[in-house]
C-alpha cells in the first residue's frame, strides 16, 4: 500500500471565489485524514477532484499521487480510489450478490461467487446474495455498499459523509465496521460530525486551510 | 366538495373515459366486422381471402416490416448512442436546444424537406455538381428514391429520434445518473460500461412504452411513406389506403387493417422476446467484472451520428424556407438565382384556407385536451378516480389505419362523416394522451401544501385551482398546449378519413398536392405547416417568462408608490 499525496491543490468556483488554495497533504496507509469545515467550503469538491469526477465548471489545479504513481491526469476508472457517499447507491436492478460481483475484479465465476459469499458472511450478512437491495435495512445497505467498494480493490478510500444518513445506533456499528475493514488503506473522511472521526485520525479544517 | 357531489364527479370522469375510448372501441369493431364479412352492405365479400390473394400484399407487408423494424432499431441505437456520448458534455445543451424544433416540425413537412435535400435534383447533389460529380443534369440513378426504403428509414430516424431522446431525458433525473456514473467509475468501470451496465438496464423499462409507440408508428405510417417510400412496393398502410378509397375493396382494406394490427402486436411480442434475451445476456456479462476501455473512438462515432442527424434535419428545414422564396433555381446551382415572394402571395388561396382550418382545429383540440386533462388530473389528485396512465396510450399503440378505417365506417353509418367536429374529436383522441402525460408529471409533483396554505386563508376550491394551482403549473400547461398544437397540425390520416375531403388542412394538402403542384408552393405549404407548431413552442417558452417578469415588475416596490403611501 502507498500513501495518498495531494500537492498544491487549488479549487476555484466559476464566480472566481477560491474554495481551496495551495493545499497539500499526505495520508499514509492505515491513517485517516478527516476533512472538516462549514458547508460549501469545498470538502466534497475536493473528493470529486481526487476521484477525477469534478464538475467541469470548477477550475482546479494541483497534483495527486498514490505512492510513485501520479493520478492527476488519469480518468476516474483508472485511479483505483474507492468512494463511499452519504447515500449507498446500491444498484436497484442488481441483487446484493450482483452488486458485490460488480465491484470484484477478475477471477473465475466460482472464485467470484465464493469471494462474495465469504465477504458477506464476514460482514454478518450471510445468505443475502439473492436479496433485492431494497429489502435491506439501512445498516445492511451501508455495509454492502462499503464491501462493494472494498472488493474493487482500491488503493485508498474516500468517504463523503457516509454515516450521516444513519441513526445513532447504526452509526456507531457502521463506523466500527468501516475502520476495521479499511485499516490497511489511506482514508480521507469528509464529515460534519466529530464523533465520526476515529481517535487516531488527523483533522484538516478546510475553512482554515483556505 | 361544494360544487358537485362525489358521485357526480365519478360519473363525469366515467363520461370522459367513455368519450375517449368510444372511437377506439367502435373503430376497432368497425374495422373487424367488414373484414369478417358481417357488414355485406358496406363491404361485400371475404376481406381476408381478397387481401391475401392480392399480389401486392406480401411485398407490402415485407417492406413495412423491414422499414418499421430497421428504423425503430436505429432510433433506439441513436438515442442510446446520443445519451452515452453526449450526455454530460458541453454539446448536450446545444443538442437540447435543437431538439424541440425538430420535434415540432410535422412529419410531412420534414419528409418534403428531406426530399429537397436527398433527391437527384436535391441540395446534396447540387453541392457536389458539377465540380465533383460532373453532372450537369440531375442523375438518373441516385440513392434516392430507392426501392429498399432507406429514404423512409432516414426520415423516420430523423423525426422520431428526438421524441425517444426527450422521453429518455425526462426519465434520467429519476435514475440519478451522475451519482451512478461516479460510483461505477470509481469502481474502475469505463464510462461506456457504466452506461451499459448501470444506467441503460434501468432506463430501458422506462422508455419501453414510448419505443412501442414509435414501433407501431413506423410500421404503419402513411404520410411519410407516401412522400419518402418508393411507391412500388408501397408500405402495407399505404396499400390499404389505396384500397379503402375503392368501395369494392373495402372488405379487403378492413381485413388488411386487422392484419396490420396483428403485425404490430406480433412485433411487440418479438420486441419483448428480444428484450428477454438481451437482458439475460447483459445480466451475465455484468458479473464478468470486465472494466472496459476508454471510449474516444466510440464517442467520436456517436457524435458523428448525432451531428449528421442534426445537420440533415436543420438543412431540410432551411431548404423548405429557401424553396418557398425561390423564383428561379436551375440545376446544378447550389442556391436560387432569383428570389420572389410570389409563392406566398399569388397562391394565397391555396395556403390561407388550409392554414386557417388547421389553426382552427388545432386551437379547439388544444383547449379541449387541456380541459379534459385538467378535469382528469384534478379527479385523480382528489382520489375520485384511480391512476390510469396505461389507458391514454391505447390509441397510440393501435395502428391509425386499423382504428380509423372502422371509425370512418361508423361515422359514415351514423352520418357524421365530413363534419368539422368529428375531425376535431378524432384529433382530440390523438392529442389528449400527450397532454395528459405531460401534465401528469407536474400535476403529481406539485406540493399540496400550496393549496392548503390558500385554503387556510379562506380560498375555496375554484379559487385555489384558478389562482394557485393553474398559475403554478403555467409552464407545463404551456408546454402541453404547444405539444397539442404540434400533434394536431401533423395529423394526416384522421383529417383525411374523417374530413371526407371537406376539411383540407395543411397536412392533407401537402401530401395530396405533392408531385402535382409546383415544388415552390409545396415548400411554402410545408413552411406554413412547420411554422404553426414552432410558433406554439416559442409562445410556450416565452409566455411563462413574460408573465413572471410582468408579475415581478408589478409587485416590485416602487419609490413613487411608497411616497403615495
Amino acid at each position: 500500500m502507498h500513501a495518498l499525496c495531494v500537492r498544491d491543490l487549488s479549487l476555484q468556483l466559476p464566480n472566481g471565489k477560491w474554495l481551496v488554495q495551495n493545499l497539500s497533504f499526505t495520508v499514509e496507509p492505515g491513517q485517516v485524514l478527516a476533512l472538516m469545515g462549514p458547508s460549501g467550503c469545498g470538502k466534497s469538491s475536493l473528493l470529486s477532484w481526487l476521484t477525477g469526477t469534478i464538475d467541469a465548471k470548477l477550475c482546479a489545479s494541483g497534483e495527486v499521487w498514490l505512492g510513485p504513481r501520479e493520478l492527476t491526469c488519469l480518468p476516474a476508472e483508472k485511479r483505483r480510489l474507492g468512494l463511499m457517499l452519504q447515500q449507498d447507491y446500491l444498484f436497484p436492478h442488481m441483487s446484493v450478490g450482483d452488486n458485490l460481483r460488480f465491484g470484484l475484479r477478475g477471477g473465475s465465476r466460482e472464485e467470484r461467487d465464493q469471494r462474495v459469499s465469504q465477504t458477506l458472511a464476514e460482514a454478518s450478512l450471510a445468505g443475502m446474495e439473492n436479496r433485492d437491495p431494497a429489502t435491506l435495512s439501512g445498516g445492511q445497505r451501508a455495509r454492502v455498499s462499503l464491501i462493494r467498494t472494498l472488493l474493487s480493490d482500491p488503493c485508498a478510500l474516500l468517504l463523503d459523509e457516509p454515516f450521516s444518513g444513519l441513526d445513532a445506533t447504526l452509526r456507531e456499528q457502521i463506523r466500527q465496521f468501516t475502520w476495521s475493514s479499511a485499516k490497511q488503506l489511506p482514508v480521507v473522511l469528509v464529515t460534519h460530525d466529530e464523533a465520526d472521526i476515529p481517535p487516531q485520525a488527523d483533522i484538516l479544517n478546510l475553512g482554515d486551510a483556505s | 366538495m361544494s360544487v358537485t357531489s362525489r358521485w357526480g364527479q365519478r360519473v363525469l370522469a366515467l363520461c370522459l373515459i367513455g368519450l375517449f375510448l368510444l372511437p377506439v372501441i367502435l373503430g376497432l369493431g368497425g374495422t373487424l366486422l367488414p373484414a369478417v364479412g358481417l357488414t355485406p352492405e358496406l363491404a361485400p365479400g371475404n376481406g381476408f381471402a381478397r387481401i391475401l390473394a392480392d399480389p401486392r400484399f406480401l411485398p407490402a407487408l415485407t417492406f413495412s416490416v423491414f422499414t418499421g423494424i430497421v428504423s425503430t432499431v436505429l432510433i433506439l441505437a441513436m438515442t442510446l448512442l446520443t445519451l452515452v456520448c453526449v450526455h454530460g458534455t458541453r454539446w448536450w445543451s446545444w443538442m437540447s436546444a435543437l431538439m424541440p424544433p425538430v420535434l415540432a416540425v410535422p412529419h410531412a413537412a420534414l419528409a418534403i424537406g428531406l426530399i429537397f435535400l436527398l433527391a437527384p435534383s436535391g441540395e446534396l447533389v447540387r453541392l457536389i455538381s458539377p465540380a465533383l460529380s460532373g453532372w450537369e443534369r440531375p442523375p438518373q440513378s441516385w440513392v434516392v428514391p430507392d426501392s429498399v426504403g432507406w429514404s423512409l428509414i432516414i426520415g423516420l430516424v430523423i423525426k422520431e429520434t428526438p421524441f425517444l431522446l426527450l422521453a429518455a431525458v425526462s426519465q434520467l433525473s429519476a435514475l440519478n445518473v451522475s451519482a451512478s456514473l461516479r460510483i461505477g467509475r470509481t469502481l474502475g468501470y469505463a464510462p461506456a460500461r457504466c452506461w451499459s451496465r448501470l444506467i441503460l438496464p434501468r432506463l430501458y423499462p422506462r422508455i419501453r412504452l414510448t419505443l412501442m409507440i414509435i414501433l407501431a408508428f413506423n410500421l404503419t405510417v402513411v404520410d411519410m411513406a407516401i412522400l419518402l417510400g418508393p411507391g412500388n412496393p408501397p408500405t402495407l398502410a399505404v396499400l390499404l389506403m389505396s384500397l379503402v378509397n375503392d368501395p369494392g375493396s373495402r372488405a379487403a382494406a378492413s381485413a388488411g387493417a386487422v392484419l396490420l394490427g396483428v403485425l404490430v402486436a406480433v412485433c411487440f411480442f418479438g420486441m419483448m422476446a428480444v428484450e428477454c434475451v438481451v437482458a439475460r445476456v447483459a445480466a451475465r456479462r455484468r458479473q464478468s467484472g470486465e472494466r472496459g476501455h476508454g471510449m474516444k473512438l466510440f464517442r467520436r462515432l456517436g457524435m458523428g451520428a448525432v451531428v449528421m442527424i442534426l445537420i440533415a434535419s436543420m438543412s431540410s428545414l432551411l431548404l423548405l424556407l429557401i424553396w418557398s422564396f425561390t423564383r428561379r433555381w436551375r440545376f446544378p446551382d447550389a442556391l436560387p438565382s432569383q428570389w420572389t415572394l410570389a409563392n406566398w402571395t399569388s397562391r394565397g388561396d391555396m395556403l390561407l384556407q388550409p392554414a386557417m382550418t388547421t389553426l382552427g382545429i388545432a386551437v379547439t383540440v388544444t383547449v379541449l385536451s387541456l380541459l379534459a386533462a385538467i378535469i382528469w388530473l384534478e379527479f385523480e389528485r382528489r382520489a375520485i378516480v384511480p391512476r390510469l396512465d396505461g389507458i391514454w396510450f391505447v390509441p397510440l399503440l393501435i395502428p391509425q389505419v386499423s382504428l380509423l378505417f372502422g371509425w370512418q365506417a361508423v361515422a359514415l353509418w351514423a352520418g357524421i362523416d365530413g363534419q368539422w367536429w368529428s375531425v376535431v374529436y378524432t384529433h382530440w383522441l390523438y392529442t389528449l394522451p400527450y397532454v395528459i402525460l405531460i401534465l401528469a408529471v407536474a400535476w403529481r409533483e406539485l406540493a399540496p401544501q400550496w393549496g392548503h396554505a390558500a385554503q387556510v386563508l379562506g380560498a375555496g376550491y375554484w379559487r385555489v385551482l384558478w389562482h394557485i394551482r393553474l398559475p403554478l403549473l403555467r409552464r407545463p400547461l404551456c408546454q402541453a398546449s404547444a405539444v397539442a398544437v404540434a400533434v394536431s397540425v401533423a395529423q394526416y390520416l384522421p383529417t383525411l378519413l374523417m374530413g371526407a375531403g371537406r376539411h383540407s388542412t395543411l397536412a392533407t394538402e401537402l401530401v395530396t398536392s405533392f408531385g402535382g403542384v409546383d415544388r415552390r408552393v409545396i415548400a411554402a405549404l410545408a413552411v406554413l405547416q412547420s411554422l404553426l407548431p414552432l410558433m406554439a413552442f416559442v409562445l410556450a417558452l416565452i409566455y411563462p417568462v413574460w408573465r413572471h417578469a410582468r408579475v415581478a415588475r408589478e409587485t416590485a416596490p416602487s419609490p413613487i408608490r411608497a411616497l403615495d403611501r
